[in-house]
């Protein structure tokens, strides 16, 4: 089933009067429990079309239609909302609160979603999540006492735990040595299969790209 | 979540060095407030125990009470118009004690009024600060420009003008000590529009208080410093929450880009700012509250509870606009420029 399409989608950056086009109008369809990744080399647009479908800066023209609304056009606030609530998102660094619990992490992600659940519930929700991911053992550490690989777990945790239709993944395994990418990789893929998320992912890592059910390689602002 | 809280659990250190800096010039600020409050006191309890109402003194003194002479007709006639008014004259002197030991003080007499001492003539009501020089009732005083004698008949609470007690007399040794015809001011209580009264400028107790060049200078000083306390303390705040958000901009971004509001962080930092302030002002109030008490009799310092609630409030308020006006920032910042920087 498709749940997330983009249209003919453009972008252009313009510093004065130097513009460039850094998206030529790109297509793409992400499918319910799919795990996608785009690659490319730098500059390609990778991250600008990863960043654009997150809603986390807009296009210059073009569509980007999830659950069937545009959002191009829409207004900020409606954009937080489908943040907040129907994407999830792991960095390349794990970005996670500095004055926050492990726990916390997670608890604060549904509260953001606006979870309907009672706290004792959200606890629970949250123990079964961190056993999911592993880190259950360390959920009242705080995020300085965890090494990279736990860092990226808890992210991955903080991301899925208010059940996502869409997970963005910008290079998730940049930081980490090459066991633990293969472990936060596999996470990611038996996550995206479990739980029937849409996962699009941004690697420039080909080792990580046998996790991926489909490949999308981009050039000069163009699908490949 | 109380996201807020748990900031202040972690980063104990950070928050209890501002709290410090606020509780020292809150504390600074309340003392120096009872300092002033107290020297004012202590400078015109007279006029400021008055009730709210009008003086007036003559047109031609031009706003100098020493100087005006109110013709004794026209204070027949307003006193005959209104029944609660007053007509009264304040002059400083001294009176020497049966060991010859002279006292300065403020001469007060006036018209029959109950806002004031009625005393007869050859008596004397001092402010009780002079019982403390071993004046004791009964005790007979003496003036060089006055032939007769003074009888201490009584004493009276808080009652200065111009940092010396008062000296209630009657108006007849009044107008012997200083050669004069008439009085100098009247006041009428009362009344939201003075009433006009010819040949007479009408003052507000607050514009009469001013006339007094000693007090005019005095309080003036002593407000400018509260006044940059405050100002200081807005200051610290803008700056402590500027450099903290400084610190935080990619976490904000971050926080952002996951859907938090941008309202729920400046509620963050608004209820940061709040618990610190509070708690500061906790302790520096407690803490003025306490010197109040124990503050040496002869030092004039009165923090009253009105004063104490209003500077708190001011304090509040100040540092929600240092906080808010240094979180501006909070809203510049974009989800994208903090997911492209690394961890915090």
């Amino acid at each position: 089933m498709t749940t997330f399409t983009i249209q003919d989608v453009t972008k252009t950056f313009t510093n004065g009067e130097v513009s460039e086009q850094v998206l030529n109008g790109i297509n793409l369809s992400l499918q319910e429990g799919e795990l996608t990744a785009l690659v490319g080399a730098s500059g390609s647009g990778k991250s600008t079309l990863l960043t654009i479908a997150a809603g986390l800066q807009s296009a210059s023209d073009g569509k980007v239609k999830f659950d069937g609304n545009n959002m191009i056009g829409m207004t900020q606030e409606q954009i937080r909302k489908i943040r907040a609530s129907k994407f999830g998102f792991v960095f390349q660094s794990a970005h996670l609160v500095p004055f926050l619990t492990v726990e916390d992490q997670l608890m604060l992600m549904l509260d953001v979603a606006e979870s309907k659940m009672s706290k004792h519930e959200q606890k629970e929700e949250v123990a079964k999540v961190l056993k999911l991911v592993e880190m259950d053992h360390r959920k009242n550490a705080y995020p300085a006492s965890l090494s990279g690989g736990e860092k990226q777990r808890v992210a991955i945790a903080r991301a899925i735990i208010h059940k996502p239709k869409i997970l963005f993944a910008d290079e998730p395994t940049a930081s980490l040595d090459s066991k633990r990418s293969r472990d936060v990789m596999t996470l990611i893929r038996d996550l995206t299969k479990k739980l029937k998320i849409t996962t699009l992912m941004v690697t420039h890592d080909e080792e990580m790209l046998p996790f991926a059910d489909r490949i999308i390689t981009m050039k000069d602002g163009l699908i490949i | 979540m109380n996201m807020a809280w748990k900031e202040m659990k972690k980063s104990k250190a950070k928050f209890i060095i501002l709290g410090s800096i606020i509780f020292l010039v809150s504390f600074l600020t309340f003392i120096i407030s009872g300092l002033a409050n107290g020297l004012s006191q202590d400078n015109a309890a007279l006029i400021k125990d008055l009730p709210q109402g009008h003086f007036y003194m003559s047109t031609d003194a031009k706003g100098t009470y020493n100087l005006s002479k109110i013709d004794p007709s026209l204070q027949d006639q307003t006193l005959k118009e209104h029944k609660d008014a007053a007509a009264f004259s304040i002059q400083m002197g001294f009176v020497n004690d049966k060991e010859d030991k002279q006292h300065t003080v403020a001469f007060v007499t006036s018209t029959d009024s109950p806002l004031f001492e009625k005393v007869a003539p050859g008596e004397i009501v001092l402010d009780k600060s002079l019982e403390k020089d071993g004046i004791k009732v009964g005790d007979v005083l003496t003036n060089n420009q006055f032939n007769g004698e003074f009888k201490v008949v009584k004493f009276v609470d808080q009652k200065k003008y111009s940092h010396a007690p008062v000296a209630y007399i009657n108006m007849n040794d009044y107008k012997e000590i200083y050669r004069a015809k008439g009085l100098q001011l009247m006041f009428i209580p009362g009344q939201d529009q003075a009433p006009s009264i010819t040949g007479l400028d009408s003052y507000t107790n607050n514009e009469f208080l001013n006339t007094i060049s000693s007090y005019k200078a005095e309080n003036m000083s002593l407000q400018m410093i509260i006044w940059f306390l405050i100002a200081i303390s807005g200051l610290l705040f803008a700056i402590f929450f500027y450099m903290m958000n400084v610190q935080k901009i990619g976490l904000y971004g971050i926080l952002k880009a996951i859907g938090v509001k941008t309202g729920t962080l400046f509620r963050m930092m608004w209820a940061q700012m709040f618990l610190i302030t509070i708690s500061a002002l906790v302790l520096s109030v407690a803490l003025s509250l306490g010197f109040n008490m124990i503050a040496p009799k002869g030092m004039p310092f009165s923090l009253t509870l009105n004063g104490t609630i209003l500077l708190s409030v001011l304090f509040l308020v100040i540092g929600f606009i240092g906080a808010t006006l240094s979180g501006m920032q909070i809203r510049k910042v974009e989800p994208l420029q903090a997911i492209q920087q690394g961890d915090m």
